[in-house]
């Protein structure tokens, strides 16, 4: 209600339940840590302003932040500033970053988790992220890892197969 | 649908939770699920797999972002908002309450100043008036006087046989005054005649009072003024057993026991 209302408190709320899983999203797929920081204010004031648009009936609140933040960092790599920028850094460096900062993170659910993540096969994993960190279209890796369409759709659910094993 | 398992395992539900979908295929999947409950609870469990995902990839933001994301968003909250709102419509009621009071009190205070001026005039015209009505109502009373005194006259004249006619003498005070006195025994009147009045004049204090000598006694008549308008004849008190009448001057509105001082005039019966 006190987001509906728009009132600081449900912002506030709504940043600390949030946005540390929204930011590692947009980490991930820009890979820069500026840009990240101003995608995830886009993503926030997205996230306020279009709120009366969210229809609980249709999925949860959650999922519709990720997919406001997927597509804002998605759009972000496919403008052409980021190109451009992208071209000076070291993604690979990023990424070790990444992982050194995904360490340290204070989120304690994703402590005993990381070892489940570990658990899934590596091709799983890759096809997962490409979609959904990188904004693949399941076509796209398919023409990417040159692999057909469908056992790209089956890798994918058996990814997330896996992942519902982990929390059931 | 006789395939739902197949559908499920198709990926389609995977895609539509990550957003992979058109349009058209979104419709038609949200269609699904409001029609088939195990859509639902799939799509449920996907999209749990997927918030476990994010939550395992989760990184805290910087510190100082928290703030400067926070300020940037609009907010609506009730008190700030809704009291400025209250206010600044208050402040708009206000001024155009203010602008009116100002009016009205400029229209009063014409209004206040035109009001008294008639006011005035009207006092004015008031006293003009009541000097007019007192003058009338003055002459009225003389006039009133005159007639009472007239229609004595003519009462003395329609019965002269009834009357004894007493002339008053001046005394040594006023050797000049006379007075004509009128009696009539049998109905016990006195009046005395105005036209043929001479008496020194009186002034404002003092009156003239006529006395009935009875068994050697004086007794009051009542009171008179040396100059009258009326030319009738003043009804006075009635006596009965006369000898003699007498005028002494008193002060104004006659004494109990005469002052015999100021014995003006007498006259035997």
């Amino acid at each position: 209600m006190a987001i509906r209302n728009k009132e600081k408190a449900g912002a506030e709320a709504l940043y600390d339940m949030y946005s540390s899983s929204l930011y590692g999203i947009i980490f991930r797929v820009v890979q820069h840590e500026e840009m990240a920081e101003d995608l995830l204010q886009d993503t926030f004031l997205r996230i306020w302003n279009s709120f009366e648009s969210y229809d609980s009936s249709k999925g949860r609140l959650f999922t519709w932040m990720v997919n406001i933040a997927r597509n804002i960092a998605i759009d972000k790599t496919r403008s052409k500033d980021f190109r451009n920028s992208a071209k000076t850094e070291d993604i690979e460096n990023n990424a070790l970053t990444l992982n050194k900062q995904s360490d340290n993170s204070l989120n304690p659910e994703a402590i005993g988790l990381r070892e489940l993540v570990a658990k899934l096969k590596p091709e799983q994993k890759m096809i997962l992220d490409m979609v959904y960190f990188r904004g693949f279209t399941h076509a796209e890796v398919s023409e990417e890892l040159d692999i057909p369409l469908g056992t790209v759709k089956t890798r994918l659910r058996k990814a997330i197969i896996s992942l519902r094993k982990v929390f059931n | 649908m006789k395939d739902l398992k197949s559908y499920l395992e198709r990926g389609i539900l995977e895609q539509y939770v990550l957003g992979d979908l058109s349009s058209e295929e979104q419709f038609e999947l949200e269609k699904y699920a409001l029609l088939y409950p195990e859509i639902k609870t799939e799509l449920l469990q996907i999209e749990l797999a997927l918030i476990t995902y994010a939550k395992m990839n989760a990184i805290s933001p910087p510190e100082k972002l928290r703030n400067k994301i926070l300020n940037g968003l609009e907010f609506k909250d009730k008190k700030v908002q809704k009291l400025f709102d209250r206010s600044s419509k208050w402040l708009q009621f206000y001024k155009y309450s203010l602008a009116a009071s100002l009016v009205l009190l400029f229209m009063s205070i014409i209004s206040v100043i035109n009001l008294n001026k008639k006011l005035n005039d009207s006092y004015e015209q008031i006293a003009i008036l009541e000097t007019g009505i007192q003058r009338f109502s003055n002459q009225v009373n003389s006039f009133d006087q005159e007639l009472t005194d007239a229609r004595n006259a003519l009462y003395f004249y329609q019965n002269q046989a009834d009357f004894k006619l007493v002339t008053l003498r001046g005394s040594e005070k006023a050797p000049e005054a006379s007075l004509l006195v009128a009696f009539n025994p049998k109905e016990e009147e006195v009046m005395i005649d105005l036209s043929s009045l001479k008496m020194p004049s009186n002034d404002k204090e003092h009156q003239y009072q006529l006395w009935a000598m009875v068994d050697g006694k004086p007794v009051d008549l009542g009171v008179f003024d040396s100059e009258v308008d009326s030319t009738g004849m003043k009804k006075m008190k009635s006596v009965k057993n006369v000898q003699a009448f007498a005028v002494t001057l008193e002060l104004r509105g006659g004494s109990a026991n005469p002052n015999m001082d100021q014995m003006m005039a007498i006259g035997s019966i």
